[in-house]
């Protein structure tokens, strides 16, 4: 089995997104970890200035740095894609 | 065609992005941060009453082109520019290139780039690229904005190329022709650093460098006189995020790629007193950032009172404080180098 992010902390990532942008009518179970954050797919939908609020979020409780806006697109695609980023950058420091 | 061994990469801007392509693929091994430090990148501006721009805005690196130009004097590269009077002219010389192996950058707008989502398009006359192909009409493109290389119709490129407007591009294409066998970072680094402190704190006009970021915070508050209605307030102030973090600036209007930049001078100068500041230059930029969201709330929670206007005044004033005294000490150690 290839090692990857674990549930956990999708469910983490879940909720700190829906507690950081105040969200109530959301439940984390309902936000599929695969679809897209932005462009209305997910259960939730984000916007440009969501996402700002979340990589500082992300910055703040993980202890991570997301600078270039570019790579930060990418990171925040999914719930999938910031469990990805978080776990690598864990990783590094784990090893 | 294709030109095989020319590596795409990501990057954290267009321009620096570009560049260190090109110099990747010529055989100098930089890096994005390395290229924008040395290339004096950083920069504050701030415009209030300018023709060119229809509304107050500001600027947070230097003009496009410089990069290439300020890289090529202090490394001693050479690079070969062309614009062209027409579009087939322009065209041939492209397609000429690609045939003799050359990844070739282009000056374009970036509002013909297919590839881009349709959301994210605005005419933009200053975005670079690299082409490295022609399959049949469509031209392989290296864009350093997206995570894989890109394909754009002939037709495309060309109405990219030779839009009009503002910085219009004229077809400018540009290529490496020359790289000096011994390149010397160290004093490249140092009068590189040397011209943004310059920049930041010296430039004798009243509304660039820390001068203008004072004058930004002063003006700001004039904005909501300036406007038509709250919803054009708001599209203005919610444009400062974007200027900040949304056009390739690498995050925090290029801070946090100056900081990566003094953290790889620190090591390559052997001076200990840069990667200091590089760590310090990193939490300015978390607060330009802090910034940057406030004024993106404000602006989509349409909170746009002269209280706001006035706490997002003192926050910029603070950035002005903070960047004076950062560049005071950087002036000191690189004087001492």
């Amino acid at each position: 089995m290839i090692p990857g992010p674990s549930k956990q902390l999708k469910t983490e990532i879940k909720i700190l997104i829906i507690k950081t942008l105040g969200i109530s009518d959301v439940d984390p179970d309902d936000v599929d970890d695969e679809k897209p954050l932005f462009g209305g797919e997910n259960k939730l939908t984000l916007d440009s200035v969501d996402a700002l609020e979340i990589i500082m979020a992300l910055q703040r409780q993980y202890n991570v740095r997301i600078g270039d806006q570019n790579l930060a697109r990418q990171i925040i695609r999914s719930v999938t894609s910031i469990a990805d980023f978080i776990y690598s950058e864990q990783k590094k420091f784990n090893v | 065609m294709i030109i095989e061994n020319f590596k795409h990469k990501m990057a954290a801007h267009c321009e620096s992005g570009t560049i260190t392509s090109l110099l990747n693929h010529a055989g100098l091994q930089i890096s994005e941060p390395l290229v924008f430090g040395i290339s004096s990148g950083l920069f504050f501006g701030y415009f209030h009453k300018m023709k060119s721009f229809p509304f107050p805005t500001f600027i947070v690196r230097n003009k496009p082109g410089q990069m290439r130009i300020n890289i090529a004097k202090r490394l001693g590269i050479k690079f070969t520019g062309y614009t062209f009077h027409n579009n087939d002219e322009g065209q041939r010389k492209l397609d000429d290139l690609l045939k003799n192996n050359i990844p070739t950058a282009a000056q374009v707008d970036f509002f013909y780039l297919d590839y881009v989502p349709t959301w994210e398009r605005v005419h933009i006359n200053v975005h670079f690229i690299v082409v490295i192909g022609k399959e049949y009409t469509d031209y392989i493109i290296s864009d350093s904005y997206f995570p894989e290389l890109v394909k754009l119709k002939s037709n495309l490129l060309d109405s990219s190329r030779f839009a009009g407007g503002s910085m219009s591009p004229r077809g400018y294409i540009f290529h490496v022709t020359g790289i000096p066998s011994t390149v010397h970072y160290e004093e490249a680094i140092i009068k590189g650093i040397k011209k943004v402190c310059f920049n930041m704190l010296h430039i004798p006009v009243p509304f660039l460098g820390v001068k203008g970021i004072r004058l930004f915070a002063k003006k700001i508050v004039e904005w909501p006189q300036l406007t038509r209605d709250n919803e054009h307030l708001s599209h203005e102030i919610m444009k400062i995020n974007i200027l900040l973090e949304d056009q390739g600036t690498g995050g925090a209007g290029f801070r946090f790629m100056y900081s990566t930049f003094l953290q790889e001078a620190a090591e390559i100068l052997n001076k200990s007193e840069l990667g200091d500041l590089s760590r310090q230059l990193m939490e300015i930029g978390d607060d330009w950032r802090e910034l940057s969201l406030f004024a993106a709330r404000i602006g989509k929670n349409r909170d746009l009172g002269s209280e706001k206007i006035g706490q997002l005044s003192r926050l910029i004033m603070n950035r002005a404080e903070v960047e004076e005294e950062f560049f005071i000490k950087l002036s000191k150690v690189i004087k001492k180098i």
